[in-house]
Formats: C-alpha cells, structure tokens, sequence
C-alpha cells in the first residue's frame, strides 16, 4: 500500500528497550555528588525518589536553583536546537520545517537505549530537548536536575492532547513533560499461517507456547515485556509485582517457552511478521501499525493481525518529552515542544514512526482516511479507555528491579 | 588441497619422485603446474565473501525503499531525495565526515605507533618490554565491549578534560587498533629473523639506515596488511565510537547504520552509506598504493631481494646482487 | 644471538622505539583497565542503579564475584551451557575459518602472480563495506523467501529455517565475520616464505603433499598460530552474530551474557566480572602465543 507521505523513511530502532544491543553504557557516569570515589554511603534506597503509581500519583518538587524559564521571552536567534531522541522516533521532515518556520537550525542526535541517554546525560553532555523520555526514568531525571520545569504559557497546544495529560499519575500537573506517544503491547500473528485466533483463545497470552510453531516465534527483548508476557500468561496482572514467587514463576514459563519453541528474543517485529520469517511475536502496537509498508510484493496487509486484549488488561504506556536543564536555548525548546502538539504534526510523526499519541484529534477514522493506518490493523489504537484501565510497567523499587533483571537475565541466556 | 597433492603423488608422481628429481615432468605428476583446485577453491570463497556485499551495493541503486525487492535503478539515495539520500540528510552526510575524519586520524597515528612498538619490542629484551608485550596482546583480546565501557568511564571521570567527541573517539580507537600493526609486524619480525639486519650492519649501514632501507621495505607486507586492518577496524567500529560519541557531528557512518539497521530496517539510504565507505577505503587503498610505489621507486632499483610488493611485480626469488642472499635457512 | 654491536647507546634506540607505544598503553589501556577492576570490584549506587568504581583495593567488595560465581556454580546456576556452547561454536568456527582462510591465502600468497593485486583488494573488500551491512545482505539472503532457500529450491531441497534460532547459522556467521582477519594475517605471513626452500624440497624428491607437510606448514606456524590469536580470542567474545542471525536463547553465548549484564543498570558489576574472568581463561592461550612467538624468535 503507497504512503501518501513520502519522507517516510521507515522505523529505526524500536525504542521500548530498557535491555539492549552494543551501546552498554549502564549509568556508569558518575552523576549527581560524590558517586565516584567509594561514596557508597549514597546507598540510599529508592524509596528516596517516589515511585509514580495510578493510584499514588506524584507531584514531583520545582527546586529554587531550577525554576521555569520567564514568560513571553522571544525565540533564541542563530541558535541551533539540540534534540536528543531515539533513533528514527521523530520526523526529520517535521524538524526542518520547524527550524525554517523560526529561523534556527535544528540536529538530532539519537540514542538506542534509555540506560545509554541516561549515562550520557549525566555526565555531562549537555542538549535542548529530550524527545521519548520513558516514564520509568522520571524520577531520576528530575532529582538528578537533569530538566528544567515548563512554563506552561508557551505551550497552548497542550489543549489538543488528552485531557488526562494535564494532570497525569507521573507527573501532577504537567509540570515537567508533555505527553509523546502512546502505545500497547499485544500479540501480532500471521492470519495465514497460524490457525488461532487470540480474540477467540481462552488464555489468549499463552499463544506462543505451542510446539507446533518451533522456530516461529518470538518476544521482544526487554525485561519487563518480557516477564510480563509471564506473569500474564499465568493470570498475574500486577505488572509491577515484587513478590519473588511471581518472578520466578513468570520465569519458569519463559524457560519453558523456550524449550518448546525455541523461542528468539528480538526488537524486529515488524520486519519479521510481514515477511513471514516469524509467525508468532509479542510487539509494541506502533512497530504493527507500519506493517503496511514492511510487507513483501503482493502480499497483502490483512495477513498481519495484532491482538490487545478488548478489555484493555494489558501493558499501555506512553512517552514523554522533556526539556533539559542544560538547554542553551530553551525558549526555542518550548515553542518545538509545542510545535509538535499540533495535529498536523502529530499526524505526521505518526505515520513516521507508526506509533500513535494521544491528541483528541487522532480518531480512528482520522487515521485511516490519512491512510496512516489500514483498516486490518485498527487495534493498534490506543483509547483513552486502555490507557485509564490498562496495567502499566512501571518504575520498580531497587530490590525488585533486581530480581526482574536477573530473572531476564537466564530466559534470554539460557537452556 | 590435499586432493590435488594426493593425485600428484600418486603413480606417475611417486616414480618420479623416485629417480633423481631434476627434471620436470610435465604428466599430472608435475609439482610446479598452476593449482587450479586452488584457484578455484579461492574464487569459491571470494564469491561467498563478496556476493552479499554485491548486493548491499546493488540495492543502494534501488528506486524504492526496500532492501530486497529490486524496485528499479535510481540515484535517489545518492543525491536525489530531498529529504533522506545522503547529500541531504545532514545527519548522513555528517557522519561520512566523521568517518573519514576518525579513520585517517587513526590509522597515521596507530600503525607508526604499533610498528615502532613492534620494532622495539622486538629488540629490547627485558622484563618491561615482556610485560608491554603481553599487554598489547591483552589490549586486542580484551572484549571490545568492555573496553569501550571502560573507556566511556575514565573519559567522563578521570581524564575529564577529554570529554567525549572527537578527541575522545580518535584517542579510544588508536588505542583499540594500535595492537594489529604491532602483533602483525611483531609475528614477521620474528619470522624474518636477524640476518638482514645483520648482513646491513656488516655492511657498515647504522641503525636508522637499518631500519628505513632493509627492516621497513622488508615489512612493507606487514605494514600495509596492519594499515588495512586499522583502516577497517575503524570504518567498522560501531562499540567503541556510540560509548564516545557526544552529538550528531561526531556519529560517524558505523554508528548510524548500527542505529537504524540494528532495529532491521533503514532503508537503501544506509546501503548508499556503506557503499559510499566502500568506494571510499577502494580509492584511499590504491591512493596509498600508488604513493607506496612512487615513494619507494629509488630502492626497487637497488634491487632488495625480499622487497615484496603488493603487486607481485618483485616476486619473493628474484636473485639479488648484494650479499643478502636468500637462502640461508640454516640461519632463520 | 647475541647483538653484534652491543652497547648501551644501541639499546636505546630500541628503547626510544618502542616507548610511545608502551607510555600510550600505560595511560590509555592500562589505566583504563583497572577502572573495569575497580568496577568489578565496586559498590552499587542504589539512586541510580548505578556502579561505583572503588579505587582502593583494601575497600574491595566482593559482592559482584559472589553473585557472578554462584551464576556459573551456584546451585541454581544457569552459566554453564552458555560456556559449553561458546567454546564449542568457536572451536567449529575456527577450524572452519583455518580450514577455508589458509587454502586461499596460500595460493594468493604463493601463485596469484601478477594477479596478486587484484586478490588483495578482493579479499579486502569486505573489510571496507561495514560488517553489519554484510550480515543484514546474509540475513536477507537467509530469509524464508531469500535467495539461499529459492536455490535451494532449484536443487529439490526443502527450504530451511535459518533464522530460526540455529547453531549451524550463528557459527557460519562466525566464519564469515573472522575469516578474512585470518587470511589477511596469513597472507602476511606466508607471503615471506621462501621458494626457495620449497624448491629444496622438492629437488630432494618430496612429492607436493610432503613438501607442504615438511617444509611450509612448519614454516607456517608462526603465521598460522597469530592467525589463530587474532581470531579465536575475539570470537569468544561475540555477541553480535548470535543475536543478528539467531537471537534465540538456546544459541547465545558468553559474550551475550556479558553484552546483558553491563547493558542492564545495577548488573554492570556482574558484567565487568565476568569479562574478567573471561580473560583470565583467555590468558592461557595468550601466554602460549608469547612463548611460542619467543621461542620462534630465539631460533
């Protein structure tokens, strides 16, 4: 099927990866005092930074020394606006026509993983904006004062996200992030060649354990999508669990999955899925939503399906976008930051890299009159529905983090 | 290859081998015939080698945006598109830069570096030396992972006066690549052992005569085979440069084409990338050839018996004037 | 063998030759590599999930060898097969790559001829296209519907799952990646072997296979065997072909386990232990190479 917008390059990375390829920094830079030299004193527990839950929303503090910038300021001249993002997450169409529309110019510097942003933003590397920053590591980036609090005056658009980002559990009122992209996590499946049907299955997370599909499937390579997909398949929703028994059960079945399977663990779904060279695949819903565009010659895009429960009991998250401490020109930060609120723009990064955000305009009509989205593959929507009810990973305390990183640590190395 | 000497030492090869060996036969039992199995045994590999490459660089043409389906021959990754092909996308462009930049950088600092290293090494005996020895074997058997980790690491707290970018990158990658020349050159030192130099100083010539006008022509092989794996090692390197990298003008080509295809699909515009570093290295190679050959134009005429260029032009028996004669195997 | 001028003044020389080389390695590896030491042996920031490098040797904590240990012996260890599965995929590997590399470097080396030029740069090439870029044009080629499985299909066979997670694919992609540093570096060094002495040998009534057993392959040796280190012992450390071409967790080896610890925040300890200890294994083979390489030198 033909894209209507041109500059469409197609997906890079796929960026939910907290577990990942090459770049593995893991936060070596000495952030924050002291934590060179055996200041190991700073063992302080994460109980230190709250833990943003639906039901325990936090107000994260404004610290004197980092206030929001001063209203009706005017834009930075001959400056350059630094965005700091994942890799192929952002439209460099959308970007250069900002930077035309006020006269600056604009570079995007990418990372592939949130630890590899983390460990360079705190040592030191200094940008204007953090486009994609996860929930999950809010907590850090405010009290290690790596952003700056928004001021709110320069950023109306914020009327055309959903209402629930103004106010949302992670970050009570707004007072650091505007809302980026929404998505879910389901099942995606080759119609054509895998008989079941998960709207019909009794456990329908249980569809990749079966034998008869060796070699045919996978699941996607981060720790917390990938326990998950275990806790799930055993009736646990609480997706942030602690409790080690759980842990090690949702192991034991992915250990088991593997066996049956032999299961491979991967980021390349939506490459995988259209060619065919993998039947079964547990995926983000924006990776499913570019389907169209992966499939080979003359296969059709209904081939593809992706499931995500109708109840909306499943994993839903979303990013955010950030404006860091270290801004050199964070008015020009702000007005980008609105500038992609619009719908005009947000229709565009959506269909550059396939992954919905919660504005009021993006309907499911909307998205397939744009030919954004095929009719096949109306369930990569995310509703506010989903996103009200739906079960979010979110930031675990140390102890349990641990526990979830190990126990990911044997499924993805072991049998 | 064993086949073919199996069949040469069979029956007619075996009688001839038998009488006194100074006639050449020219029956299957010849030992001197060109190896065809060999020949075609190296053509073998070099198409499994080289086809996938032929491929990458076929697609880069390709009018549409797959990187399998051939979709019709265009330049648009090249020049054309206004947005994505690489004279347009300042990030691509940028990162062609940089490429050129870190490897050029590199490889005249590494390799003058591993040479004299190997070259001293060789010579100095001690248990200094020794320990540096092993530790440059250390520097290349180390993952390469965690010596960008640890690169990463002292880059941001202990020399912080580097920060990362440029400096930061060009320092990790000599450091990474400085142990090709000196183990490469250090393991055809050993097998050329001390004669020529030997023969040299007999014959009055001092150390730096020794070294420019017998070791280095003699290493000139090892030289380039370590300049070409630097070279390369550099092109290449997508660990080492993401840990060091600080924005989009130092990303080089590796790391953008790791960015995007790692997740599995950039486009052509990335096969356009790597066939813009292949064409690249091709014409820096024959470059360097080329300034080898007219560099070192008066000392081929002097006729260096083990001068062995790259060409094959001066082949390894071409008999010598000078009392460096070749064959004392009793003394290597 | 002794120098035959040897005074200080000349030893010197050797000495100015060879220490910008060691001061480098002093300041850039060695320092370095006692950051991964102090790391390794380091305390866990728990703000950050971040490690703490611990400088001073009598604060050491053995936390992360404790826990990296009872991974790989511990009663509830899962390490062991990883390392099974490693040695032996390299072991494959690696013969495979000696078994297809020296053929082909041999006959470049010895017989291209005015044609050598023409061999080098083709066995350069793949050096200069990205490595990744060659995997990808593999992986495209090994897909369910890629050109690999269609020829296969000309000759009657039944297309074959080669992205599915094997250990036949990941350990032909070993090969691919390292074999063409292991001919470079044997072209290196047969390159310097003597006709002459083949020639010998030849007058001396050996047939062509005993004059390669008795008169190249030893001469060889030092060739093959800095071949090998310069194969074998990054190959221990890969984990980047396991995961392009199989990604199944039934095939990973050492090297994506490390590649899991040091990426997962709080595991970076662990990750910098077990690349430690992986060393140490290495230094058995490293050591012979030196020995080895002395002795040649010594004759």
């Amino acid at each position: 099927m033909a894209h209507p917008r041109e500059g469409w390059q197609g997906h890079g990375l796929p960026r939910r990866t907290f577990l990942k390829a090459a770049t593995a920094l893991g936060g070596l830079a000495a952030g924050g005092a002291g934590a060179l030299t055996g200041c190991a004193s700073d063992l302080a527990g994460a109980g230190t930074i709250p833990l943003p839950r639906p039901e325990h929303p936090v107000t994260w503090p404004v610290v004197a020394g980092n206030g929001p910038i001063k209203a009706g300021l005017t834009a930075e001249r001959d400056a350059t606006l630094q965005i700091y993002t994942w890799e192929a997450y952002i439209n460099q169409a959308c970007v250069n026509a900002f930077a035309k529309k006020y006269k600056c110019k604009a570079e995007i510097t990418t990372f592939n993983t949130m630890d590899e942003a983390m460990s360079k933003l705190r040592s030191g590397l200094s940008f204007d904006l953090l486009i994609g920053a996860t929930v999950d590591v809010l907590g850090q980036l405010i009290e290690g004062q790596l952003v700056q609090p928004l001021n709110h005056s320069y950023l109306a658009n914020i009327d055309q996200a959903w209402p629930d980002f103004t106010n949302p559990f992670y970050d009570q009122h707004w007072q650091y992030t505007v809302p980026y992209t929404i998505y879910t996590t389901g099942i995606s499946w080759r119609k054509d060649l895998v008989h079941e049907n998960p709207y019909t299955m009794k456990n329908p997370w249980a569809m990749p354990w079966q034998a008869k599909y060796k070699g045919r499937v996978a699941i996607l390579d981060d720790y917390r999508e990938g326990i998950s997909l275990g806790l799930m398949k055993n009736g646990i929703y609480n997706l942030n669990t602690t409790d080690y028994r759980q842990i090690g059960l949702a192991r034991e079945s992915l250990q088991e999955l593997s066996g049956l399977v032999n299961v491979r663990i991967d980021n390349t779904d939506y490459t995988e899925v259209p060619t065919g060279d993998t039947w079964i695949h547990t995926a983000w819903s924006g990776d499913m939503a570019a389907a169209a565009s992966y499939m080979p010659k003359g296969v059709p895009v209904d081939v593809v399906g992706y499931w995500f429960p109708t109840d909306g009991k499943g994993p839903v998250a979303n990013d955010t976008n950030v404006i860091l401490k270290s801004a050199s020109n964070p008015v020009l930060a702000h007005m980008f930051l609105n500038y992609v609120l619009d719908l005009p723009n947000v229709l565009e990064n959506i269909s550059f890299n396939g992954y919905m955000q919660p504005a009021n305009g993006v309907t499911p009509q909307v998205l397939v009159k744009e030919q954004i989205l095929p009719p096949s593959l109306l369930s990569t929507i995310v509703l506010p529905s989903y996103f009200r009810r739906g079960v979010s990973e979110l930031q675990l305390p140390v102890g349990a983090d641990a526990l979830w990183q190990q126990a990911w640590l044997v499924v993805s190395n072991g049998i | 290859m064993t086949a073919t000497n199996a069949t040469a030492s069979s029956s007619p090869a075996v009688a001839a081998a038998a009488a006194p060996a100074r006639t050449r036969r020219l029956l299957r039992g010849n030992p001197w015939r060109h190896p065809w199995f060999l020949e075609g045994f190296t053509w073998l590999y070099l198409i499994w080698s080289l086809v996938p490459i032929a491929i990458a660089v076929l697609f880069s043409f390709n009018n549409g945006k797959s990187q399998a389906a051939w979709q019709g021959f265009s330049w648009r990754w090249y020049v054309g598109d206004p947005v994505n092909s690489v004279l347009h996308n300042p990030q691509l462009h940028a990162a062609v830069i940089q490429t050129v930049r870190l490897s050029v950088l590199t490889t005249v600092i590494a390799v003058p570096l591993g040479v004299a290293f190997a070259l001293g090494i060789n010579r100095w005996r001690g248990p200094v030396p020794a320990t540096f020895n092993f530790v440059m074997i250390l520097s290349y058997v180390v993952p390469e992972l965690i010596f960008g980790v640890s690169m990463f690491f002292v880059f941001t707290t202990l020399f912080s006066t580097v920060h990362l970018g440029t400096t930061a990158e060009v320092l990790g990658l000599i450091t990474w690549n400085v142990s090709w020349p000196a183990i490469v050159v250090q393991a055809r030192l050993v097998t050329l052992g001390r004669q020529y130099e030997e023969a040299a100083a007999d014959l009055g010539a001092n150390q730096f005569q020794v070294i420019r006008r017998v070791m280095l022509p003699l290493l000139a092989p090892a030289i380039f085979a370590s300049a070409v794996l630097v070279f390369s090692g550099v092109i290449d390197d997508f660990v080492i440069v993401d840990l060091l990298s600080s924005s989009a003008g130092n990303t080089p080509m590796s790391v953008i084409i790791y960015s995007t295809q790692h997740g599995g699909n950039g486009g052509p515009a990335l096969n356009a990338l790597g066939s813009i570093m292949l064409a690249m290295s091709l014409i820096i190679v024959i470059i360097g050839y080329v300034g080898y050959r007219l560099l070192t134009r008066g000392e081929r005429g002097s006729g260096l018996a083990a001068l062995t260029t790259i060409a094959g032009e001066g082949s390894p028996a071409a008999p010598v004037p000078l009392p460096l004669s070749r064959t004392k195997p009793s003394d290597s | 063998m002794r120098n035959r001028s040897g005074n200080k003044g000349k030893n010197a020389f050797w000495v100015a030759l060879a220490a910008p080389g060691i001061i480098w390695l002093a300041i850039l590896f060695i320092v370095p590599f006692y950051a991964v030491l102090s790391i390794a042996m380091g305390k866990l920031n728990q703000l950050f999930e971040a490690p703490v490098a611990v400088w001073n040797p009598a604060s050491w904590s053995s936390s992360n060898v404790i826990n990296v240990w009872r991974d790989l012996f511990g009663s509830a260890s899962f390490a062991g097969p990883i390392l099974l599965r490693t040695i032996v995929y390299v072991a494959v590997a690696s013969l495979l790559c000696l078994l297809i590399g020296y053929p082909a470097a041999y006959f470049v080396a010895r017989f291209a001829g005015r044609r050598k030029g023409l061999f080098l740069v083709l066995l350069i090439a793949p050096f200069w296209i990205s490595y990744m870029m060659r995997m990808l044009a593999w992986i495209d080629l090994l897909s369910t519907g890629g050109y690999v499985n269609k020829a296969l299909g000309w000759l009657g066979i039944s297309p074959v799952n080669w992205l599915g997670g094997s250990s036949t694919t990941v350990i032909l992609g070993l090969v691919y990646g390292y074999i063409p540093y292991l001919i470079m570096v044997l072209y290196a060094g047969l390159d310097r072997i003597e006709p002459a002495l083949i020639e010998a040998g030849r007058d001396l009534g050996l047939g062509r296979t005993r004059t390669f057993v008795h008169v190249t392959l030893p001469l060889s040796r030092q060739a093959i065997l800095t071949g090998l280190l310069i194969t074998v012992l990054p190959m221990l450390g890969d984990y980047y072909t396991n995961q392009m071409l199989s990604g199944a967790a039934s095939t990973s080896m050492i090297g994506n386990l490390i590649q899991g610890q040091l990426g997962t925040p709080g595991l970076e300890g662990q990750g910098a232990v077990l690349s430690l200890m992986l060393l140490l294994v290495l230094l058995i083979p490293m050591a012979y190479y030196v020995i080895a390489t002395n002795r040649e030198a010594a004759r």
